[in-house]
């Protein structure tokens, strides 16, 4: 994330110990509230125990950049430097692992017999969508009073501001149906006319979830701008990192490996119309 | 030291509450935990290539209203899991086979164990019983 040098955002009111309990407490909320689907997801689970390690341990890495970002946009609370969104991205993995360790627990996934390797890995990955739920429960769960700062953070966010939300939607939605068997699946069932039509369908809704519906902060579109511009600049180049960040989900959960190249194509197709709407919707939930 | 609760809630900096150096510790804690565990398993757990090696093994004979339960324990002794692991269990007496029950498990974790259970209808104790498992899909 690029920081403007010349940042005009208000800076953020001093906050006491109960203001951050409160934004805590929606972190909480958050956090159980969007990693829910995939806490009762049993191939979440065994990816927990049979994931390859380096990839996991990317995709931690990964997540916490992403969170990192995401506090400028979202966040438990208002943020101006970089020093203040490390913190909340920790606080968020904070809340994302202790919820899903919980969680976990709850449900009986997690028991004392099993290695200390399979409980880590399980509520490592679960860590992830949980402490991404963490981090947007400010927008989804918070007053209006709160948004002031990050509308403002997002306003003047920029075109790779406008990417950088894009890239984090896309990954929240295909991060929530790509550890399914069924993901596989859709791709056996379809021939090539069925994914050149997918293809089709997720450039046409990203584009009209971007620029047809109402968007906050839809006004810093440059006025005037053509057709052409808004199209190549923001639905194609949004379509691009659904798909780039679908594969790399696929990847990551070890779906690739092995597979043909035709059926890489399919499947990240396939992950890549999750993946688009979750781009079109970033603006949105974060 | 009249109000030491009060020492707890000044801010060690302007404008930062204590509890989000708290909520911010706990996470750094966890992150570091996680990257030093995860990052030892990329490096030294999984030996790249080994296949899963699971062995199964009687762990309680239960006579039931129908006959007996026979638990058997899976062990999976190398780092690589094992999915749909078969096992199977062979009643014989003087060299016949008697019974033989089958069950499935979904996956046995590397370094883990896990349980299934096989049904006989004669007593396993008065004749000789073997399981073994009997093989594996990869994850």
């Amino acid at each position: 994330m690029h920081r403007r040098a010349s940042s005009p955002a208000p800076s953020p009111p001093a906050q006491s110990n109960s203001d951050y309990a409160g934004g805590l407490a929606r972190a909480f909320g958050g956090a159980v509230i969007f990693s829910l689907p995939m806490l009762m997801t049993m191939e979440m689970w065994f990816l927990g125990f049979y994931m390859d390690r380096f990839r996991l341990l990317l995709l931690f890495i990964l997540n916490f950049v992403v969170l990192t970002g995401l506090s400028r946009f979202s966040g438990f609370e208002p943020t101006v430097r970089l020093v203040d969104d490390i913190m909340d991205a920790l606080a968020a993995v904070a809340v994302g692992v202790i919820a899903s360790a919980v969680v976990l627990g709850i449900f009986g996934i997690l028991d004392a017999q099993m290695p200390f390797n399979e409980i880590f890995g399980k509520i490592v990955v679960q860590c992830v969508p949980a402490s991404f739920g963490a981090m947007i429960a400010r927008k989804q769960l918070a007053g209006a009073k709160d948004q002031e700062t990050e509308d403002a953070a997002e306003a003047e966010a920029g075109y790779g501001g406008q990417l950088f939300l894009m890239m984090a939607g896309a990954l929240f939605l295909a991060f929530n149906v790509a550890p399914t068997e069924e993901m596989i699946l859709i791709g056996f069932k379809m021939t090539p006319w069925h994914s050149l039509a997918l293809v089709m369908l997720s450039i046409l809704l990203l584009h009209a979830f971007v620029f047809g519906v109402g968007f906050p902060g839809q006004e810093d579109t440059p006025e005037g701008t053509t057709f052409n511009a808004r199209f190549f600049g923001y639905t194609v180049t949004g379509y691009a990192i659904a798909l780039l960040t679908s594969l790399f989900v696929l990847w990551t959960f070890g779906r690739t490996d092995g597979a043909g190249l035709q059926q890489i194509a399919t499947m990240t197709i396939v992950l890549g119309f999750p993946a688009a709407v979750g781009a079109a919707i970033a603006r949105l939930v974060v | 030291m009249a109000k030491p609760e009060q020492d707890l809630t000044t801010p060690a900096k302007p404008g930062i509450p204590a509890l989000e150096w708290i909520a911010a510790g706990i996470g750094l804690t966890l992150t570091l935990v996680i990257v030093g565990v995860i990052g030892w398993d990329a490096v030294n757990g999984t030996a790249a290539g080994q296949p899963p090696a699971v062995e199964a093994s009687v762990a309680r004979i239960t006579p039931v209203a129908t006959g007996y339960v026979v638990e058997v324990k899976l062990r999976n002794r190398s780092p690589a899991t094992a999915a749909s692991v078969g096992v199977e269990g062979e009643l014989t007496s003087g060299g016949t086979a008697l019974e033989t029950s089958r069950a499935m498990v979904d996956y046995v974790p590397g370094r883990s164990e896990r349980g299934a259970g096989l049904f006989f209808t004669r007593n396993p104790a008065q004749h000789t019983l073997q399981v073994r498992a009997l093989g594996y899909a990869d994850p």
